[in-house]
């Protein structure tokens, strides 16, 4: 899964002839002046100025200017690039024409198991949530897409007239040729705007979802996913997951700010129940971390300090179940060096380790991660007899 | 019995390492259960043609390598089952070929990272077919007793602990690998093991969904109760609890579902598997589906520390009720074990082997190489140099700052002797042929013999034996030497002589005689005999190979390490010479006409042949 930001997806729609507004992605304020004596419609037209980042709620931040002229859109650009919202910067904003239309419409794709559905509405914009029974759907089964007269025919349902209703048909034909062949997860139009006296349409505002999987078959994505938790990555997840891209197997890390409970917990599904156990119990999660497929030692190591570093953390679930073929000594000699050189650095002071695993040479792993007892750490560590996720609740009843 | 896998079972493999190290680990199982082996043959077109060595127990099986599926099937038409290992871009395409070869009827995918729309098609082309296809993203499938396919079960010492040499009574579904094998450890220490278990993996859209495998656990009558582990995101558990509702089920489901802590985390974060996300409006959510599962009659537990207890709470109920039967514990010690190692077996004194070589000068088993004993590192430290070394690998012992200074004047001297020599003339040939460095200083040095550089193991050897057998009596040895040798090796030289003496033999003796305190009886015997040769024959005086060789039997050195010397010293000429020519980009030699003398009969017709 992975998001992509307004500007590329604008660039695929214009690649599949699905109409969108006049725009420009800017870094430099500057720019746009002279984007401006090349652009009549930069001149002309009302303008919106939207921060180009992954930052949920940019409306309430200010972070989304609209109906300006060129002056005022520079002038905005100009307050936007550079302000800083918590940890994440803006450092581009796309500039578009304000279309001034008649209606907005609703269209969106989304992938399910037997191909994609598609949906449709009059009520666009805001007014969406209100009107969902408006909404007109048709499954798209894999590889059988439907005809145009098909599609125009759902936009007759859903109540368009005449040359609109086959214009809607033929902009979701080619939606859905988009969809396919971008390897598309999701595609959110809203809104699809119309200006009647010209039959302009528009796609004013676009969420858009690609399978990052498929990369290697698109020679022209130019562009990297963005986050999708509503706020950039930092840079220990951007380095994480630099890593991550380089090494067999995986390494994941997403911070999760004010908790008091670390997790360094393996594989995809058991990392998912120690962060349940502790949200159970009522602790806190300072972050959420995976290793699998027997990541490099080193990787592992890089995790760990990661983790090491996170502020005000209590404790450290070194937790996983009985693994298949993740070497359990090789790993762990990477926690344990993690280990050593964060406390060498003077972190994990006051913090306790709990360790529970098993798997491929459990037994050398377990005795050498033990060891650090004698190092001075504080350090609890379990093999397979303890339940996986016990040691999250001694953890928080210590 | 079982789902999926069964004694029946046989597989190819389609994929390079990975594929291999998988079928190490089925192999052990096979072991273990004592069947035949499940993996027939490999697929994977940069090794075709190779045999892959696979050990089941102490036997060693060879598994070939095909270049395509067809004729692995052709040649194996017992395969049923195949095994995909390849990356994602490839691996479609494989598991497509798979799923429309007639023979096989199960397809399981260990890759991650299938794009959606390929995993969406291969399931509608299984469907099309009739055919099972299982993951992407699968560690694979266990049938406890009766087949492996992957790494499922880990190591093997776990199939062990979680009984996985004989059918139980539960079977185990679940997105995530690892906790496959979380829960067969589950079901063998609060129930009585496993029948089969299914990882399906944790993409968005699997291949197999939990209602197909229900229905088939439910067909299988040894089967009793079903864990199933899922998680988040998607629908496959809120369709399970539909299926159990549907209508009175033989078999109990006991589910644990992760991804609760989603509720209080932000929104849209990421778990570990592609599939886990919540969608709109809670659909999806964990909390979602636990309570669509516990409406459904299944034993939901709050978290996953809860599962034990409904495992063992249906156990207990299945015995109360009779569906199982307690059966005598299998006495682990009757089990087969892996066959150990050499190295394991000897490090525990247990077995005797003739070693095939023996070495009396060096070890790098530990960290580093050790020299006689010494530390590489530490002689380095300590201010010792090249000259130690030789000594120490030659000689094993440390020599004395005066011994190691001789020894580095003796390579020093002997280093090179211009591009005219045997030698060197023949890396130069050689490196003008375009020949790589060490093939051309190899060709200089089988230059290496009696007439050239070769004397001096000899001129050292006889001297020795002069000095012991005929001290006092030059006559004596050179009449010998006559009868048995020959001339004396390391007397005599093509163009030196007495009035034109070879320098470097005056500074070697004069630096022996006149700056270290070494005894020379060999050195000292060689000078006499050269006073003796010089007054017959101008020319006969000690050469430098005679010199050295004195020296070196002086300095105590083995006999067969002189020439060593020279051929030491002279490499370091004759990489000289290639990199000269090298550097010049010298042109191929040949000699020109008129340095030959061509004493070959004249032209002549060639007869008829008879």
């Amino acid at each position: 899964m992975a998001k992509i930001l307004e500007g590329p997806a604008m660039k695929l729609f214009n690649k599949w002839g699905i109409p969108v507004p006049n725009y420009v992605v800017i870094m430099d304020p500057d720019r746009l002046a002279q984007l401006g004596e090349a652009n009549k419609w930069l001149r002309e037209s009302k303008l919106v100025v939207k921060a180009h980042e992954a930052i949920g709620g940019r409306f309430k931040l200010g972070l989304v200017k609209i109906g300006l002229n060129l002056e005022e859109a520079i002038e905005a650009s100009r307050q936007m690039i550079g302000a800083k919202i918590g940890t994440a910067e803006v450092g581009q904003v796309i500039v578009a024409e304000m279309l001034e239309h008649d209606a907005e419409f609703y269209v969106s794709i989304i992938g399910n198991r037997d191909g994609a559905e598609l949906l449709i509405s009059k009520h666009g914009g805001v007014d969406i949530e209100d009107n969902w029974d408006s909404v007109r759907r048709i499954q798209i089964p894999l590889d059988e897409n439907p005809t145009i007269e098909q599609l125009t025919e759902l936009a007759l349902n859903a109540g368009f007239e005449g040359e609109i209703a086959e214009r809607v048909g033929k902009i979701c034909s080619r939606l859905i040729l988009c969809f396919d062949n971008e390897d598309a997860q999701s595609i959110e139009i809203n809104p699809l705007v119309i200006r009647k006296s010209d039959m302009r349409f528009a796609a004013l505002d676009a969420v858009m979802n690609v399978d990052w999987d498929a990369r290697f078959r698109h020679a022209d994505w130019d562009f990297k996913p963005v986050s999708e938790i509503g706020r950039p990555f930092t840079e220990a997840e951007q380095q994480i997951m630099d890593i991550d891209s380089r090494i067999k197997g995986s390494v994941k890390f997403v911070e999760v700010p004010g908790g008091e409970v670390a997790l360094l917990t393996a594989g995809g599904g058991a990392s998912v129940f120690y962060a349940d156990a502790v949200v159970a119990r009522g602790g806190t999660i300072a972050n959420y971390a995976e290793y699998s497929g027997d990541p490099a030692d080193w990787a592992v190591e890089a995790l760990t300090e990661t983790i090491c570093r996170l502020p005000n953390i209590k404790h450290i679930i070194v937790g996983g179940a009985i693994a298949n073929f993740t070497d359990v000594k090789a790993t762990f000699s990477g926690i344990i060096n993690g280990f050593r050189e964060s406390k060498s650095k003077g972190y994990l002071e006051g913090v306790k380790i709990w360790v529970r695993r098993g798997g491929p040479n459990e037994a050398q792993g377990l005795a050498a991660i033990r060891k650090l007892q004698e190092e001075g750490f504080d350090i609890h560590v379990y093999d397979r007899s303890m339940p996986m996720t016990d040691i999250v609740d001694m953890a928080l009843k210590s | 019995m079982s789902i999926l896998a069964n004694k029946d079972t046989r597989a190819v493999i389609i994929g390079g390492v990975a594929g291999v190290n998988a079928a190490k680990r089925m192999a052990q199982f096979d072991f273990l259960v004592n069947r035949p082996l499940t993996v027939q043959a490999f697929v994977y077109p940069p090794e075709a043609g190779q045999q892959k060595e696979i050990f089941r127990g102490g036997e060693l099986k060879n598994v070939t390598v095909y270049d395509s599926l067809a004729p692995a099937l052709e040649e194996h038409p017992e395969i049923n089952t195949a095994l995909i290992y390849l990356g994602a871009s490839r691996a479609a395409q494989a598991a497509k070929e798979a799923l429309e070869s007639p023979n096989i009827q199960l397809v399981s995918m260990i890759t991650e990272g299938v794009p959606e729309k390929d995993a969406k098609r291969l399931k509608k082309l299984a469907q099309k077919h009739g055919k099972m296809l299982n993951g992407p993203s699968s560690i694979g499938i266990m049938s406890a007793g009766e087949c492996r396919l992957g790494v499922i079960g880990g190591e093997f010492k776990n199939l062990k602990l979680c009984n996985l040499y004989r059918p139980g009574s539960f079977g185990v579904l679940t997105k995530s690998g690892g906790l496959s094998n979380e829960a067969m450890w589950l079901c063998a220490q609060n129930g009585n093991g496993i029948t089969s278990a299914v990882a399906i993996g944790g993409d968005a859209y699997p291949g197999t969904d939990f209602v197909t495998y229900l229905e088939m656990f439910e067909q299988d009558p040894d089967t009793k109760a079903v864990v199933m582990i899922g998680e988040v995101g998607g629908s496959l558990e809120e369709e399970a609890a539909e299926w159990l509702a549907a209508q009175p089920r033989r078999i109990k489901l006991i589910a644990a579902i992760g991804g609760t802590c989603q509720e209080v985390l932000p929104q849209g974060m990421k778990f570990g598997h592609a599939g886990a996300k919540e969608g709109k409006k809670g659909a999806g959510s964990a909390r979602s589906k636990m309570n669509a599962l516990r409406d459904a009659g299944a034993y939901v537990p709050d978290t996953f520390g809860g599962l034990s207890k409904e495992i063992k709470k249906v156990y207990e109920e299945l015995i109360a009720a009779g569906d199982i039967k307690p059966e005598a514990e299998i006495d682990e010690a009757v089990l087969p074990e892996l066959p150990p190692r050499v190295q394991e077996v000897m490090k525990q004194g247990e077995v005797v082997v003739e070693p095939l070589i023996r070495t009396t000068i060096s070890d790098d088993r530990g960290e580093e190489p050790r020299y006689a004993g010494y530390a590489a590192s530490e002689l380095c430290s300590k201010g010792y140099g090249i000259e130690d070394v030789i000594s120490l690998l030659w000689n094993k012992k440390l020599p004395t700052r005066e011994e190691s200074e001789i020894i580095k004047r003796i390579i020093m001297i002997s280093a090179d002797h211009g591009p005219a020599v045997s030698g060197a003339f023949g890396s130069i040939i050689a490196a003008c042929a375009g020949i790589d460095m060490p093939q051309a200083v190899s060709a200089g040095m089988t230059m290496i013999g009696p007439r050239f550089g070769g004397a001096v193991t000899n001129a050292g050897k006889y001297f020795k034996m002069a000095v012991n057998d005929y001290p006092n009596d030059i006559p004596g040895f050179l009449a010998w030497m006559k009868k048995n040798v020959g001339p004396v090796p390391g007397i005599g030289h093509r163009v030196k002589s007495l009035k034109n003496p070879d320098q470097r033999v005056k500074y070697l003796v004069s630096y022996i005689k006149n700056e270290t305190s070494l005894h020379t009886p060999c050195l000292d015997y060689a000078l006499e005999v050269e006073k003796v040769t010089t007054a017959k024959k101008d020319n006969l005086i000690l050469n430098v190979d005679g010199t050295i060789g004195c020296i070196l039997m002086d300095l105590d050195y083995p006999v067969h390490s002189l020439n060593g010397f020279f051929v030491l010293a002279r490499t370091i000429g004759m990489i000289g010479h290639w990199i000269d020519q090298n550097n010049q980009n010298s042109r191929l030699i040949r000699l020109y006409d008129y340095l030959i003398n061509y004493a070959v009969k004249p032209e002549q017709p060639v007869p008829d042949k008879k």
